[in-house]
């Protein structure tokens, strides 16, 4: 009866929805625009579109934006703090750092809370956990009726040194709760029990203005799924690549900052994994920017140290993700001392490439991909049309003749450059982890990877490039492949010698017990949650650290330390084994595994598909008559041998000559670069 | 976007040479990722790090996009020293350490860990990695001795000394220095992750080489060079031709009693090049703020890319700038053996700021005032908390205000203009490692220089020492006398210093440079940073901005009358809710406007007399009267402030209407 999966990937632009009916395994989906002020509206309408009964979905699970727009339009509800007294500006003060070195007239955002919105009270912790200060009562009550005349909708409470104690802001709370009956009240303490009062600070913060809007539009889109016959939970993806229930976004409503960029991520794992690759790095190429991910071993590279904007971190696991200002639209350009360069200023999608015709005038990736013919001119079935004609003259008047090239010549240099770039940015999310990229594969998606993955796969030596099989709706696949997944965790600075095993366990256990009651409430079945310890630790003297996974029956603390200086040569490749290690946090992470889907699977017979037609491509060594092929048409066991283009609605696969080009039986292209030893 | 008269290198094709020129970026950038991930040092965890790749012959091909400025225009001289120290003794695999102040470095903390970087038994390059260094041995705790005359004693000089010989570790050598320091097992941890980034760089480097060909990548080492030259120089040829001149101060030179001690800057812009002369410049004075060549020339640079600041860096933007320091003996240009330390705090802010002035005259659409003077606060002593009472060192900088801007207020709460990656620390992480409890780390109400656009605020961070034994507190800032000053009619910020026991019967004013004063179990210590100078006349400051800010306590209502004119109404103190009062507004404004000049010429002692019965404070004396007085007590500073009021009468009184 009810065998629908549905998938919702809200983006900027478009709303992605993707439907996969568990017993057959047929996919459909849906691309409609997304609506800004009313996410909400583009969801239902993707549904509609791509012909869902609610009634027959099992599973609904959503990736949005909307934390993550909250935050840059700083569209909050009214939000105050509460913290000790003397401490009010450490929001405002940060870490002191600017975004831009050197633009004096560059400015680091203002703090997500005004400074009159910043209240302070009496009481003190130190840095053991004692209180020295306690809370004055009175003070206190008379900060919450204040705010509670101010009209605030919610309140950070955040306290020096609560990580080692939260009794006072626990106690806040309470105040608070009793002064402004209903207030959203997020503490410290409780949303990211760690040291260092800026990071925790600003993560709480961060959560309590988001908590009003995304609790509300959570709700309500709960609702209307209802009201439309919809009987599950709506899952949430959150930065850190699993999903949350409604329940848990209510109070750590920060997680869901970055969950539209994790969904690409994890679409990345799922799709190199299903052909094998355990390492991969994505390739998320849209029109303004590209996100770069990695995945190795199967595992997703985590952050914590990442933000929506400069200079007030957001410390949730996060799946790591370098975005750069590389796209389709990026312009190319030539600066005042001659030199040909790309991005980061890009044309958009106003005034757009220069053959949108839409009043760009300027060339662009875009315009270069056209000029060499590897991007044709009818764009999503004809509802779009190209013109070569404009690209090839802003290529010849802005980079050829300046630079004293042929045309042809010049659209290639600025591809190359563009390349050369994006290589840059994957070779610092790769080498600087002391992963050598050669021993990955590339997965290419967005409405643009896919025309640019096989270049950037020679560049960095990559022999394989694979290429899902809805590049620009991937995001959304993302989204359909997640499981429940909380992080927790707890400080314990200790020297490893001090440490005391019988404390770590009952640490341990305290965090488990926290993350099996999360997951009940979620409706995760105690059998379908799998929960990993992890240590982390660094050099005593060493400022970051890092997490190691440990058994549950530790035995002495040996091999964790031992794994430690492994782990530790491995990604910044040294290690002291005469120094002495610190521990400096237990981590719990759980996951409440989701049944995965199956997705369609055909028999793969090999054959050559014909071209349905021709055009003249400039690859490196010139123009060539490539084939064209529409990549509906392509079945399992279908072998190109480029030079080839593989066109579908929304997307354009580039096959440069001599790269073989083979459709595997989940409909994946795998590409097969020839390195330089094969060549 | 294309120019009409474009000039480009012919030796490399665009595309070979672009990729090159990021690569090389990416190349440095990939060490400071590893630096920052492995370091030992909280301060250079904080950023106060830098990395280079440098050609055969030691200049600077690329230096790191995320770079402390400080360490800017620097490099170069240290690998330079390298190579003419050992000439043809390098191998592969050597590694050489140098702190050397006197042969182009800045200061005995920041040391360089220099690789060459070899092709086929050839150098091509070098690859650098700087950081500064928690403590160097000497006298001090931090090695930042404000009394220092000469070096001898302020910590561990290490002129260029191998310490790795062709892949071996020289330990005896490296324990040799690192014995002399107070941290000799994490400060190893520094050295090695250094080393190790420094390989990193070679990696990326040998990479293109095979890739590209040894021939290409040394033709690219060249032409990246130019290329910025280039760039410059184009830039440069789109200025105005002229001479423009200024002058900044250091509080005073204990050699001489008090008096401002002058730094001298005239910038003449000719065609295609920048020439700087900072001649007649006061003696070498008897503190440690004073600055040897490299980190003078260091000043200059940064002041300068502050205007250019899309031009990436290296030797190619320090051949278009030419530096002529004036005689030796300065405090700009100081000899071997005079004590440098300090430089930071001294001259380099002085001619930073000074040559922000001087752009802001000839590019007033980026226009700045002054900012906040760099300032490090250090209390060692015995942590009693813990059984052995080890050693501890509570060593903290802060943010402050920049100054003002043409069209908006200056940054609040920044970093200094010294390295604006310098991150402050975390007062948790500082109540763990030692017996000090923060009281407090805020915004100063009124610490802003009043303009038409307010300087950026200050902020104020203090602690209580707990169970500390034998401690000494030793502070090493600037601008207590010389305060942070506004220019087209804008006013100065508040003083800098430092106060122990503020508020009690023990209160003593310790002043922006001091070191090894006993602190004992009890103490209270606290210090404000400067807000930036304003920028512009404040009587024309939008009253309703004035009305913003004393909702956000950025400005109290007092002052707002005093330094803007402006009266506001309380509608609801609770509620932060304030309006202007048009008609006071005006009337006040017309008043200040009648009285103001008549208040910079008034006998000063008799204002220092109204401060020392408390009719005046400090903003009153340092905005409205110009006098100087030692804050503590109250006692003038007579020729201080006859160049504290030449000074104001320059930057702030001849532009009011």
């Amino acid at each position: 009866m009810s065998s629908l999966r549905v998938a919702v990937d809200v983006g900027g632009t478009f709303t992605d929805v993707l439907v996969l009916d568990e017993e057959t395994t047929a996919t459909s989906v849906a691309k409609v625009p997304s609506t800004p002020a009313d996410p909400m509206r583009a969801i239902l309408d993707g549904v509609a579109a791509a012909g869902v009964d609610l009634h027959q979905v099992k599973l609904f699970s959503h990736g949005t934006t909307i934390a993550t727009n909250a935050l840059i339009t700083r569209r909050f509800p009214p939000a105050a703090m509460v913290t000790t007294k003397g401490f009010r500006d450490v929001i405002e003060i940060r870490r002191g750092t600017r975004d831009d070195l050197w633009d004096a007239y560059k400015d680091v955002a203002p703090p997500y809370i005004r400074r009159r919105d910043r209240l302070e009270v009496s009481e003190r912790v130190d840095y053991d956990g004692d209180v020295i200060e306690p809370l004055d009562e009175e003070e206190a009550r008379a900060v919450a009726k204040r705010l509670g005349r101010r009209g605030v909708q919610t309140i950070a409470v955040c306290f020096i040194n609560s990580y080692a104690n939260s009794a006072n802001e626990r106690r806040m709370k309470e105040i608070l709760a009793e002064e402004i009956p209903g207030i959203d009240v997020s503490t410290s303490s409780d949303v990211l029990p760690e040291i260092f009062e800026h990071e925790r600070f600003s993560t709480t913060v961060a959560n309590a203005v988001l908590t009003p809007l995304v609790s509300g539009y959570v709700d309500r889109l709960g609702k209307a799924l209802a009201r439309d016959g919809y009987r599950g939970d709506l899952l949430l993806l959150h930065s850190g690549g699993g999903v949350m229930t409604p329940a848990t976004v209510r109070r750590f409503s920060v997680r869901l900052a970055g969950s539209g960029i994790a969904a690409g991520a994890i679409a990345c794992r799922h799709v190199a994994m299903l052909c094998g690759h355990r390492n991969a790095i994505g390739l998320d190429m849209g029109g303004t920017s590209t996100d770069i991910s990695l995945v190795h071993d199967g595992e997703m590279r985590v952050t914590k140290e990442w933000f929506v904007e400069y200079g007030y971190p957001i410390i949730f696991p996060s799946i790591e993700i370098l975005t750069i200002g590389a796209g389709g639209g990026s312009l190319a350009w030539i600066d005042e001392a001659g030199s040909l360069r790309n991005g980061p200023q890009s044309a958009g999608a106003d005034p757009g490439p220069a053959c949108y015709r839409t009043g760009g005038d300027s060339p662009t990736n875009t315009d270069a991909n056209v000029t060499l013919g590897r991007l044709g001119t009818e764009l999503l079935d004809g509802k779009m049309t190209l013109d070569r004609q404009s690209a090839v003259e802003v290529v010849r008047r802005d980079v050829a003749v300046p630079l004293g090239l042929e045309t042809d010549e010049a659209a290639q240099a600025v591809l190359k450059v563009a390349n050369a770039n994006m290589a840059d940015a994957v070779r610092l999310v790769s080498i600087r982890r002391g992963y050598d990229p050669r021993e990955f594969a590339l997965v290419a998606f967005g409405g643009a990877g896919p025309l640019h993955g096989a270049d950037l796969a020679r560049e960095l030596s990559i022999p394989t490039v694979i290429v899902p099989p809805n590049p620009g709706i991937t995001s959304a696949l993302g989204c359909l492949l997640v499981d429940v997944r909380h992080d927790l965790e707890t400080m314990y600075l200790r020297r490893v010698e001090n440490a005391r095993l019988d404390e770590i366990d009952a640490e341990f256990r305290a965090l488990e017990g926290e993350a099996r009651e999360r997951m009940a409430s979620e409706g995760v079945a105690e059998e379908d949650t799998s929960l990993q310890r992890r240590i982390s630790m660094r050099y005593l003297g060493q400022w970051r650290s890092l997490a190691v996974e440990v058994a549950d029956d530790l035995g002495s603390l040996d091999e964790a330390v031992e794994r430690f200086h492994e782990q530790h040569e491995r990604e910044f490749t040294y290690s002291r084994h005469d120094a002495p290690v610190e521990i400096y946090q237990l981590q719990v992470e759980a996951i409440g595994v989701t049944r995965k889907p199956n997705l369609a699977r055909e028999e793969p017979r090999w054959h050559r598909p014909v071209a349905y037609d021709s055009r003249e491509v400039v690859f490196d060594d010139g123009p060539v008559a490539t084939g064209l092929y529409r990549r509906e048409e392509l079945h399992a066991g279908a072998e190109i041998i480029g030079p080839a283009i593989i066109e579908q609605l929304d997307s354009t696969t580039v096959v440069p000559p001599g790269v073989k080009a083979e459709v595997d039986e989940h409909l994946l292209i795998i590409m097969s670069i020839p390195t330089e030893e094969t060549r | 976007m294309s120019q009409p008269t474009i000039e480009r290198d012919e030796r490399l094709d665009p595309v070979t040479f672009e990729v090159l020129k990021n690569a090389f970026t990416t190349s440095v950038d990939l060490m400071a990722e590893q630096i920052l991930r492995t370091c030992h040092s909280f301060v250079i965890y904080a950023r106060d790090f830098s990395s280079a790749l440098c050609d055969r012959d030691g200049n600077t091909i690329m230096q790191g996009s995320q770079d402390i400025a400080v360490h800017v225009g620097t490099l170069h001289y240290k690998a330079q020293a390298v190579i003419a120290q050992f000439g043809e003794d390098i191998h592969e695999g050597d590694v050489f350490l140098i702190n050397d102040p006197y042969l182009g470095g800045t200061h005995f903390n920041d040391v360089s860990v220099i690789r060459p970087i070899f092709t086929g038994g050839e150098i091509i390059a070098y690859s650098q990695s700087n950081g500064h260094w928690a403590d160097m041995g000497g006298t001090v705790p931090g090695s930042f001795d404000v009394n220092a005359k000469e070096h001898f004693g302020e910590g561990i000089r290490i002129p260029p000394t191998r310490v790795f010989d062709r892949g071996r570790y020289l330990r005896d050598v490296a324990r040799m220095i690192l014995s002399n320091t107070r941290a000799p097992d994490s400060t190893e941890g520094d050295l090695q992750a250094q080393a190790e980034a420094t390989r990193v760089c070679e990696r990326e480097i040998h990479r293109l080489v095979g890739k590209y060909g040894k021939d290409i990548v040394l033709t690219a080492f060249e032409a990246v060079q130019d290329y910025v030259e280039r760039l410059t120089r184009h830039r440069i040829t789109q200025l105005p031709n002229g001479t423009w001149e200024t002058e900044d101060h250091i509080d005073f030179d204990p050699n001489e009693g008090e008096g401002l001690v002058p730094i001298k800057i005239k910038l003449t812009i000719h065609d295609d090049h920048l020439h700087y002369d900072l001649s007649g410049s006061h003696p070498a004075v008897g503190t440690f703020l004073n600055s040897c060549f490299g980190a003078s020339t260091s000043g200059v640079m940064a002041g300068t890319k502050t205007f250019f600041p899309d031009i990436p860096l290296n030797s190619g933007f320090y051949r278009a700038i030419e530096v002529d320091l004036g005689e030796l003996g300065t405090v700009v240009n100081a000899p071997w053996p005079v004590a440098v330390t300090g430089y930071c705090s001294g001259p380099y802010e002085k001619i930073m700021n000074g040559i922000f002035e001087l752009w802001s005259r000839i590019m007033p659409e980026r226009a700045m005032a002054a900012s906040f003077n760099l300032e490090y606060l250090l209390v060692g002593g015995r942590d009693a908390r813990v059984a052995d009472n080890p050693y501890f060192m509570w060593y903290d900088w802060m943010v402050g205000g920049w100054g003002a801007r043409n069209g908006k207020d200056g940054s609040n709460c920044s970093s200094p203009v010294f390295g604006v990656g310098l991150a402050v620390q975390p007062l948790e992480g500082q109540e763990r490692l030692a017996p000090v409890v923060t009281t407090g780390h805020h915004i100063v109400t009124d610490s802003a220089g009043p303009g038409r656009f307010r300087g950026g605020v200050g902020v104020e961070k203090g602690g209580r020492l707990t169970q500390a034994r034998s401690a000494v507190m030793s502070y090493c800032c600037d601008r207590a006398r010389a305060v942070t000053w506004g220019i087209d009619g804008g006013l100065p910020s508040i003083p800098h210093g430092a106060w122990l026991n503020p508020g009690t019967s023990d209160e003593r004013f310790l002043g922006a440079v001091f070191s090894n004063v006993p602190v004992k179990e009890g103490d209270v210590f606290t210090r404000p940073s400067a807000g930036g100078g304003g920028l512009g006349d404040p009587l024309e400051r939008e009253p309703r901005a004035v009305c913003e800010d004393v909702a956000d306590g950025y400005v109290s209502l007092e002052r707002a009358r005093r330094d803007y004119g402006v009266v506001l109404r309380v509608v609801d103190a609770d509620m932060d809710e304030y309006e202007v009062d048009q008609a006071a507004t005006h009337a006040e404004r017309e008043r200040i406007g009648a009285e103001r000049r008549g208040w910079l010429e008034e006998e000063p002692e008799g204002v220092a007399a109204r401060y020392r019965s408390g009719e005046l404070d400090v903003h009153d004396l340092v905005r409205q009267y110009g006098v100087i007085v030692e804050w503590g007590d109250g006692t003038l500073l007579p020729r201080t402030t006859a160049k504290f009021r030449e000074m104001l009468a320059r930057r702030a009184a001849r532009h009011w209407h």
